[in-house]
């Protein structure tokens, strides 16, 4: 039996770690590479005005200059940390709220149409608003960025439930499992995946948020953020400055992405199997 | 028959919409309590949905069904969840609800029933890497995890090859003569039928009602390909065949 068995499965054939890392960054990287190398052509060779289309020396310049004033990394630290706090707020907000939603039919019909409306409008135009009830505060920031996340998180959740296969409950039923065992140990890890979507696009809502409200709320008792980095540019009309910042702001983006959502992601395809054809 | 039954239907009547076809129509059943019961049918004919409502998954249009306690259930398809491993999956079975075991006793039963259907060598693979034959046997192992008098299976072995389904064959008689279960066994193999069966009940199609039953004087283990499997299984074929025809017309 055993011998018949080992004919039925494949062996396992893992790529190292490494193999994988190199195959994974080195398309972007030299993509970026040529990218860069033709925007320094490009200004080498057609000599544009320097403050409309600054070089990419021009950009590193800026962005070291505030490096060396030590404004680029409080900006960077001050917006990570609000973005991860208020994440991590919507996702303990979101999650019970988006699991009650998923198992009560009743407020799912009376809040769900707001929830996706919610989803849909931009949460910058909460920010006059937040800066009327709370004035330039961190307080207005966190507010932005929860009204970003929460709709996002609220409504994967309750897609993932949705798409739970009624079979997987018949089995969970047919087990024995009491209402909260059902929740915890079947609909739920079988909701996953539209959960994991939801934290995804809500990470994505909230630094976007996060920008818009560093960006229009300035001064008072508001920290100083990338948001708050790039306006500065603008009021000096720095534009080397301002396109730094807007790098900046992308690789956090990509970097996050990258580092925690990718990985989660992957491990759990790969736990169930559904990773298809991508080598 | 002086003991109860453990499987009492009376008039049961399936429609799934009130204007949907009439699935079931007027079943009356009694299975004893440990008797190896097999029911044959058509395809579409409503086996799978007889097993839903013993099992109490779906509520009866018409008639009434007593079971003694809650059923454990083997589904057609493997049902197994996806994102556990073959152990951990029939350990589920072992956790939820009163029977309660602690950690080390679940997997070291879990281990022992994946043993039975020849699968310890994979007891830490996922669903996804396991054949269909494979993941059929891990839904046994977890079937025979709960620790239930009534035992449904729905086409439990149909992805099998003969030599693997005749060793299941021979492990599911052990258990059954050991622990005395009563086991309600759907298939589309009349010879399977004949084989494992101390009754054998036919079904029709449209609306699903049981039309004919044979019994079985149960002498023992007896092996496929004994005549009397065989004798039994053509007189049986005959009359499935009578009733396709029948509903093709
Ligand atoms: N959930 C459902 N809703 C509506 N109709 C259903 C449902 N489940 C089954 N049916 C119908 O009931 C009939 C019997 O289905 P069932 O699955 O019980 O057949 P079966 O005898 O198990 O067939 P097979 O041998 O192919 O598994 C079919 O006509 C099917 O279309
Ligand atoms: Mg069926």
């Amino acid at each position: 039996m055993a011998g018949l068995d080992r004919l039925q499965t494949t062996a396992e054939r893992r790529t190292p770690w490494w193999r994988r890392a190199i195959d994974g960054v080195l398309p972007p990287v030299l993509l970026l590479v040529v990218l860069v190398a033709a925007w320094q052509a490009y200004t080498v060779i057609a000599q544009p005005r320097p403050d409309l289309a600054p070089g990419p020396l021009d950009v590193a310049a800026a962005l070291g200059e505030a490096w060396d004033d030590g404004r680029l990394q409080l900006a960077i630290s001050t917006s990570l940390e609000r973005g991860v706090l208020g994440f991590l707020i919507a996702v303990a907000v979101g999650t019970p709220l988006g699991l009650l939603l998923a198992e009560w039919a009743p407020l799912r019909r009376a809040l769900g149409p707001l929830i996706s409306g919610l989803q849909v409008l931009p949460s910058v135009a909460w920010v006059p608003a937040a800066i009327l009830w709370f004035g330039l505060s961190d307080a207005t920031v966190y507010f932005v960025v929860l009204m970003g996340a929460i709709p996002s998180i609220v409504n994967g959740l309750v897609a993932g439930v949705a798409q739970v296969p009624p079979q997987l409950r018949r089995v969970g039923t047919v087990l024995g499992a009491s209402r909260f065992e059902l929740a915890a140990s079947v609909v739920l890890p079988a909701a996953l995946p539209g959960y994991l979507a939801g934290l995804k696009q809500g990470w994505a809502f909230s630094w976007r948020s996060l920008m818009a409200a560093e960006i229009i709320a300035f001064g008072g008792s508001i920290g100083f953020g990338v948001g708050s980095l790039l306006q500065q540019g603008r009021d000096l009309a720095d534009l080397a400055s301002v396109l730094g910042t807007i790098l900046v702001i992308l690789a956090i983006g990509v970097v996050i992405e990258l580092l925690v959502f990718a990985p989660v992601e992957r491990g759990m395809l790969r736990r169930r199997g559904l990773t298809g054809g991508t080598p | 028959m002086t003991a109860a039954p453990a499987i009492r239907l009376t008039g049961v009547g399936k429609q799934y919409a009130a204007d949907g076809p009439v699935v079931l129509d007027g079943i009356d059943l009694s299975v004893a309590p440990g008797e190896f019961a097999c029911l044959l049918g058509a395809s579409g004919c409503g086996k799978s949905t007889l097993l839903s409502l013993i099992a109490g998954l779906e509520q009866p249009s018409t008639g009434t069904i007593e079971v003694d306690g809650r059923a454990a259930v083997m589904f057609q398809e493997a049902s197994l969840l996806p994102w556990l491993s073959a152990r951990r999956n029939v350990e589920l079975a072992l956790r939820f609800g009163d029977a309660g075991l602690a950690r080390p006793a679940r997997r070291a039963r879990a281990l022992e029933l994946l043993d039975l259907v020849h699968l310890a060598d994979a007891a830490d693979k996922r669903p996804h890497e396991l054949s269909g034959g494979m993941r059929q046997r891990v839904a046994l192992a977890r079937a025979l995890a709960q620790d239930r008098s009534v035992l449904l299976m729905d086409e439990p072995f149909a992805a099998l090859d003969a030599i693997t389904r005749d060793l299941l064959h021979e492990e599911l008689e052990r258990v059954w003569r050991e622990t005395g279960r009563t086991i309600v066994f759907v298939t589309h193999n009349v010879r399977e039928a004949a084989r494992l069966g101390q009754r054998v009940l036919l079904m029709s199609s449209r609306p699903g009602r049981i039309v004919n039953e044979w019994r079985i004087a149960d002498d023992g283990p007896r092996r496929i390909e004994s005549p009397t499997v065989s004798e039994l299984s053509v007189e049986i074929t005959e009359h499935l065949r009578r009733e396709i025809r029948r509903n093709a017309a």
